[in-house]
């Protein structure tokens, strides 16, 4: 080739080069198509339908497969799902308009009865849907038209958009249920990006692209989500390529996980709060100055570093930050670890030093019996025998109480609590502080109706929760549910310990997924393999 | 012969319905309400008293147990609580497993320990018998969960030869039935060369040594012959505790097999699935004891003629 | 030439068995009776002084200071609570102990008056007797222990009761072919037919007669009991924190098993070493007392 005809060559390999960079897609790695992803996680799914199956196992399968009327984003803002547009008819009735030309799985098409469908059999089936009980004041639909449906409520409920947004009020296929009974829940059939392939009981559950999605269509061809209980066995099952994706990483070894560029950690503040409960109405609990002082004597921060290792972050509050309506409860600043404070504030509520070492008042050792269970919660055993020898350097003997969680669960809903402490967990399921708040703190939440373990009581707290349960003015709610926090930092019946982080752990060549401050709501119809 | 097996299994059902009293008995009395615990924290009184009353559960102790024998007359072992899955078919996937994993330790223990056992034997207090006594003591000591976790420790972090947790391949096995089958082991060759030794000195033995019959035929035909008695025997009893020991190798290996099926259901309070994972257990304890005994008619003819 | 009767069949009429000089005699020849013998003294000796013996308090936490190597300040290493795991293991040879001994209590005990009364009685009691034996021994072995501290709830005491029931099928069921056999002997039918009681027959002979098959069972019987404890606090189902417990302190190494393997293999070595001892102890009792039990203990 002569030189001139090399130089317009390179040119104008030049010039393509540049408009093919210009008119390029935003990310800079080209997506790739097809591929199998292989995710570990411990333990099996009960079912793949929200009717019997509510817990993470279930939900992170189906999660992909049925679709809600409304979805989360990973900013917990509500975003259209099956419903393109929705209007506040009256405190009780929300009308939503639904998606045209979207199909189930097995063909049939989505309309307004399909979502009168699944929320009857739900809410009115014998028995109710597991998740009937996460849904609060839900009452049905109605359908006006075929792509209309009016969702009503047995009274104004608040939270009426966040609870249509749950991983668990996903949309399923009438025909579907109606043909197969009782395997529906064995293979579900809804609207998602992927459909169920086959389910090997405690070994694996496959699920597939669905070719006619309504929306932007999965990358990855296949799905399989494996089951393998221990910890360490899943770690190896990432090292060798066996797995891609891990849930429920391993604490330990997070750290070496995030320095090594082979893998990514996904991590973002999750949805429950674990903590030491109090229960307010059992002497000596019922005095805020001992509370107080058990809140000082907690070192929080040796707690994080040392048993969670970063695999959870600080607890700012009762509620997790991703709730609608949390106000930080700047627990730091209010009750910093302080030992000399603690045993202070135990003098003066008239404890002094038995002979033990042991605080003692009147001839009784201050010592509390406290009920927890072990790996019901990331690390709830571990912290508690921390908390226990803490209390004992200022004094305070902690009998504890290690039952399995079974009979730990029917200890906390019986009518009485015998025990001064209790190790517990909790999520906000709709993101929406009325759910915790209302059943935590309200004085007629007490067990079995509601979950007021502590015995916690005050009237205006319990004035400001109902008021705004009723509203349905959002910023309204939030300054209600602000008020009731800054209450309950002044006389805490709980220690809260840590907010969880949802982490998941990838191998570097899975792309495009983005972990969600909601555990249940495992996304994957972004993700792809570059491989 | 059949009349034996026919009277012997007949002799088996009133144990296995004692088993099955008994497991509902303890279920009664184990605080832990099997429906409320899998509603979960976020379900109202109402639902689960809802529930329970669908599946029945509220009916007194006595009203169960015979609707359950009665089930089971007709090979309906009921719906798990949990998953409200027929409890036939969830047995169906974890019973291989177990069987796998026993019958590998089972074969283990037979092999190993046998042989470790006669070779002891024919040369008594040599450095082999020595080391093989020693190392009998220290398997017969060693906690079951305890030589699991060592052997995932030296697996996973030393010598990654093998996989160290769940099951798929071949390899999966090794290190669970090596695992299960150390005490096992460990007895079979006590057992087996006591036994043997103790024959090598009777008196037609030494007939057959003046005979000039070369010493290993001695050993293998004589001396194994008789001695097989009691080493059947232990293995028979070592299968019933082999399947026990599963329970806690399953655990610790993530095996998934019935023992870890069963710990499962007593957490969560599922008694129909629990109940019909011990029948299993118990069952296949029946059918062990009457193999045992059929072995035993076979090798010795006086103990068949008496039934 | 008898064939060796199958264990737990009615061993042949047998003279009884001498706790003599003569036993201590042989049980000293064998090295590895003696070597139980110091074993299991070391245990006591450890369980009895624990508090002087223990460099340290064995709860005390230090977090900062969790899972430190052997060596140096902790000799053999700290747990995750950055506990000293040396005051651990000694502090917990003492529920080693205390769950060894009382379980053998309550199973000899049940499996003295159970086996007594099916042997003696005959007839539907013992056939009663033996059917529940049956059932209970059909159940896989620790399913049994986990549905009794299950129904009763973990602690010490729950723990130590439910061992005991579990080891009682076993033993009542040694108890009454020993009480059948000693029935059957020439001296007691000798006795009987001189019109002594069937109480002094029981209690002078056949109580004296099982001794050693008792003694041996209970020694043996330690060494389970000691392995079923901790089978159970590895399933969360025994003592509660913070007792030091050698199951509970593997099972709770489980975690950290591939980064800090000292926590899960320490306490178990010490698990095999107390089991080795009356292993050791138990096989050299028997040999020196009376060594026609081997076939069946």
């Amino acid at each position: 080739m002569t030189r001139a005809r090399i130089a317009i060559l390179f040119l104008l390999t030049v010039a393509l080069g540049i408009a093919g960079g210009l008119t390029a897609p935003a990310p800079v790695e080209a997506q790739k198509a097809g591929g199998t992803l292989t995710i570990v996680r411990p333990t099996d799914p009960v079912s793949l339908d929200p009717q019997l199956e509510t817990t993470a196992p279930g939900a992170w399968v189906y999660f992909n497969m049925l679709e809600p009327l409304l979805t989360m984003d990973e900013k917990m803002q509500i975003r259209p799902a099956l419903a393109t547009s929705y209007e506040v008819l009256s405190p009780t009735k929300v009308r939503f308009k639904l998606r045209s030309g979207v199909k189930f799985h097995d063909g049939t098409p989505l309309n307004a009865a399909a979502v009168k469908f699944t929320f009857d059999r739900a809410l009115r089936g014998t028995p109710p849907a597991r998740w009937a009980s996460l849904a609060g004041s839900l009452s049905g639909a109605e359908v006006v038209d075929d792509l209309t449906v009016d969702v009503t409520t047995r009274e104004p409920y608040g939270p009426i958009l966040r609870t249509l947004a749950m991983y668990c009020t996903g949309i399923v296929s009438p025909t579907a249920v109606q043909k197969m009974g009782a395997d529906f829940s064995r293979a579900p059939v809804g609207t998602g990006p992927f459909k169920f392939v086959e389910w090997k009981t405690n070994t694996h559950v496959i699920l597939e692209r669905n070719p006619s999605y309504w929306g932007d269509k999965a990358l990855l061809d296949r799905v399989i989500f494996k089951v393998v209980p221990e910890e360490g066995a899943r770690m190896i099952a990432l090292q060798t390529g066996d797995a891609d994706m891990v849930l429920l990483p391993a604490p330990a070894q997070l750290l070496a996980l995030r320095r090594d560029p082979k893998y990514v950690l996904h991590e973002v503040v999750g949805g429950r709060v674990v903590f030491a409960g109090m229960h307010a109405a059992l002497p000596p609990l019922d005095d805020v100055r001992v509370r107080t002082a058990l809140l000082h004597a907690v070192d929080r921060k040796a707690i994080l570093e040392n048993i969670l290792e970063g695999s959870a972050v600080p607890a700012r509050g009762v509620l997790a930050p991703s709730v609608f309506g949390f106000k930080d409860m700047q627990l730091d600043r209010l009750y910093p670890f302080d030992r000399a404070k603690a045993k202070a504030l135990l003098a003066q509520a008239g404890f002094t030093p038995g002979p033990d070492g042991v605080l003692q008042k009147g001839g009784q050792r201050l010592s509390l019996s406290w009920l927890a269970a072990r790996g019901r919660y990331p690390k709830d055993g571990e912290i508690t025998e921390a908390i226990q020898a803490m209390f004992k350097e200022v004094g305070v003997e902690a009998k504890v109480q290690f039952l399995e969680w079974a009979t730990v669960f029917t200890q906390f809903r019986a009518v009485t609590l015998n025990q001064h402490m209790f190790t517990l967990g909790w999520v906000t399921s709709n993101a929406d502080a009325d759910y915790s708040l209302y059943a935590l703190f309200h004085s007629k939440q007490v067990p079995p109706t509601g979950w007021n373990t502590s015995r916690y009581a005050n009237p205006r707290v319990d004035a400001l929760v109902e008021q705004a349960r009723r509203s349905l003015n959002q910023t309204e709610r939030e300054k209600l549910y602000g008020e009731v926090q800054d209450i309950l930092a002044k006389e805490m019946v709980w220690i809260p310990v840590y907010n969880t982080k949802e982490i998941v752990v990838t191998r570097a060549s899975v792309k495009g997924f983005t972990v969600h401050p909601v555990e249940y709501n495992l996304w994957l119809g972004k993700v792809w393999l570059d491989k | 012969m059949l009349t034996f097996v026919a009277r012997r299994l007949l002799l088996a059902v009133p144990v296995l319905l004692g088993v099955v009293f008994v497991v509902m008995l303890t279920v009664e009395l184990i605080p832990g309400d099997a429906v409320a615990l899998m509603l979960g924290e976020h379900a109202t009184p109402e639902a689960v008293a809802k529930l329970r009353d669908y599946l029945g559960l509220d009916k007194p102790l006595l009203v169960r147990y015979g609707a359950y024998v009665g089930r089971v007359a007709r090979g309906d072992l009921g719906r798990s609580i949990q998953q409200n899955r027929p409890v036939v078919d969830e047995l169906a996937d974890a019973w291989p497993a177990t069987l796998e994993l026993t019958l590998a330790a089972l074969l283990l223990a037979a092999a190993a320990g046998v042989a470790a056992g006669v070779v002891s034997a024919v040369w008594p207090n040599s450095l082999f018998d020595g080391v093989a006594r020693v190392g009998s003591l220290f398997g017969l000591s060693m906690p079951v969960f305890w030589t699991g976790l060592v052997l995932i420790v030296t697996f996973a972090l030393w010598l990654p030869w093998l996989p160290v947790g769940g099951s798929g391949s071949p390899g999966h096995l090794v290190l669970p039935a090596v695992t299960l089958a150390l005490p096992s082991i460990a007895m079979v060759a006590r057992m087996t060369r006591s036994s043997v030794l103790d024959v090598l000195h009777e008196d037609y033995v030494r007939t057959a040594r003046a005979k000039g019959v070369a010493e290993r035929l001695v050993v293998a035909k004589h001396a194994l012959r008789n001695a097989a008695i009691p080493i059947l025997t232990l293995l028979g009893l070592q299968a019933g505790q082999l399947m026990g020991g599963a329970v806690l190798t399953e655990t610790v290996f993530a095996w998934p097999g019935l023992g870890r099926l069963m710990v499962k259901a007593i957490f969560a309070r599922d008694y129909v699935l629990l109940q019909g994972a011990v029948l299993v257990f118990a069952l296949a304890f029946v059918v062990i004891n009457l193999a045992v005994d059929l072995a035993y008619g076979a090798l010795d003819p006086r103990i068949a003629r008496q039934g | 030439m008898a064939v060796r009767a199958r264990s737990m069949a009615v061993p042949a009429a047998m003279a009884p068995a001498t706790l003599s000089a003569d036993a201590w005699q042989r049980f000293r020849r064998s090295r590895l009776a003696v070597a139980g013998l110091v074993l299991v003294g070391l245990l006591v000796v450890a369980a009895a002084s624990a508090p002087w013996l223990a460099p340290v308090d064995p709860g005390k936490q230090s977090l900062i200071e969790k899972r430190v190597r052997p060596g140096g300040k902790f000799l053999l290493g700290a747990d995750e609570f950055g506990r000293d795991i040396l005051s651990r293991v000694i502090f917990g040879s003492r529920v080693a102990l205390l769950v060894g001994l009382v379980s053998v209590s309550i199973a000899l005990g049940l499996a003295l008056t159970l086996g007594c009364l099916a042997g003696f009685a005959g007839g539907w009691v013992d056939g009663l007797i033996m059917r529940v034996v049956e059932v209970l021994l059909a159940f896989p072995y620790l399913l049994l222990a986990i549905a009794v501290v299950s129904a009763l709830g973990p602690g010490v005491l729950n723990t130590t009761i439910a061992v005991g029931i579990w080891g009682t099928p076993t033993a009542t069921r040694l108890v009454r072919s020993a009480v059948l056999a000693a029935r059957e002997a020439e001296y007691v039918r000798a006795a009987r037919a001189l019109g002594a009681s069937a109480g002094r027959v029981l209690t002078r002979h056949v109580l004296r007669n099982i001794l050693p098959t008792v003694i041996v069972y209970s020694t043996l019987f330690m060494a389970n009991a000691i392995l079923v404890e901790a089978a159970l606090s590895f399933l969360g189902l025994g003592v509660q924190p913070p007792t030091p417990s050698w199951g509970l302190m593997v099972s709770s190494g489980r975690d950290f098993l591939l980064v800090a393997p000292h926590i899960a293999t320490v306490p178990g070595l010490a698990i095999m070493v107390a089991v080795l001892g009356f292993n050791l102890l138990g096989d050299g009792l028997r040999d020196a007392l009376d060594p026609r039990l081997r076939g069946q203990l």
